[in-house]
């Protein structure tokens, strides 16, 4: 790792910062904003391999880190399964009632 | 056996490291400290994780409160902290550079420099972040709760998700200045070197990891919900 390739990687980080920042005023649809995260999970990457240097430590790290993300993914994918597919049926009561004479 | 006491080698009077008996050289255990510290990373993302779900699951039913609560969030505290985290762990790569290099005295310098960088991040959110917030009724609990209407139930929860995301990696950033300390400790009393400084290494993994979980929450809590 020299000196050049930590500043070229600070930099990117600012950039990346800066873009996602300036995503954040986008008027995107609600279902889109989430994507605004895009320019962060770069920028973990970015500290990931070059200020801990996951690549280039011995197998088990990056064995390691690999079964992080992977329990993470299991975590959040079952955990978000029921509100993300669920469908809700408006209870009797919560039915707007039509107006007079319709 | 404590963390501190795992990575530990002994230098010899002769510059020669010498090694904990269970391991075969300085280097396996050098790696063995390496991996260690990854695997309690491991069990840290899953402990954060934890609280990423229950953003995704109560900003899912609750999206106008969370986004009424983000834009009362201080934009500019977070902007401001992100850079300054950024910034301390590029210090400390700096820093792991210098003493492969065996410059200890310019390890000792960018230690200091994320050091002031971390107590910084800390001033902005505890000492300004968290007052402002504290003086605007944003504290979930507040009973004169600083957004109202329909969408105050939806803000309350998310100020839980705040308020907890930010003191839980408030928590973990003063752990890291305590260990920060620890390392300019032992660096100014000689005991690392280019051929031994495996604890640099294990808390520098640390420190970059608690950037990575703020990397997290400033989209989560400050960027998509701002223009919603």
């Amino acid at each position: 790792m020299s000196a050049r390739r930590l500043v070229m990687a600070w930099l990117g980080l600012m950039a990346l910062g800066a873009a996602e920042l300036a995503a954040s005023f986008l008027p995107l649809p609600h279902a889109w904003r989430p994507l605004i995260i895009a320019p962060g999970v770069l920028m973990i990457l970015i500290v990931a391999v070059t200020f801990m240097e996951v690549t280039e430590g011995p197998t088990i790290v990056r064995a390691f880190a690999l079964a992080a993300l992977f329990w993470l993914f299991i975590l959040l994918a079952l955990g978000a399964a029921d509100p993300l597919t669920r469908t809700d049926y408006p209870t009797p009561q919560a039915r707007v009632a039509p107006p007079a004479g319709a | 056996m404590p963390l501190a006491r795992a990575i530990e080698c002994t230098i010899m009077p002769s510059g020669a490291v010498r090694h904990d008996f269970q391991y075969a050289t300085p280097a396996y255990q050098s790696q063995t400290a390496v991996a260690g510290m990854w695997l309690f990373l491991a069990t840290e993302v899953l402990f954060f994780g934890g609280l990423i779900l229950s953003w995704i699951y109560s900003r899912h039913w609750n999206p106008a409160g969370f986004d009424r609560g983000s834009q009362r969030a201080s934009l500019a505290a977070g902007t401001v902290n992100t850079a300054i985290l950024v910034t301390s762990s590029f210090a400390y790569a700096l820093g792991l550079l210098r003493i492969r290099e065996g410059d200890a005295r310019g390890l000792v310098r960018c230690c200091a420099a994320t050091l002031a960088l971390g107590l910084a991040f800390l001033a902005v959110k505890f000492g300004i972040e968290w007052p402002d917030d504290f003086r605007r009724h944003l504290f979930p609990s507040d009973p004169d709760f600083g957004v109202q209407g329909p969408q105050q139930g939806g803000a309350r929860l998310f100020y839980v998700f705040y308020f907890w995301g930010t003191g839980l990696h408030g928590l973990h950033m003063i752990i890291g200045v305590a260990l920060l300390l620890w390392i300019m400790h032992r660096t100014r009393r000689g005991d690392f070197s280019k051929r031994y400084h495996t604890p640099v290494l294990v808390v520098g993994l640390y420190w970059s990891f608690v950037d990575i979980v703020w990397l997290t929450l400033y989209p989560l809590i400050y960027l998509i919900g701002r223009s919603a």
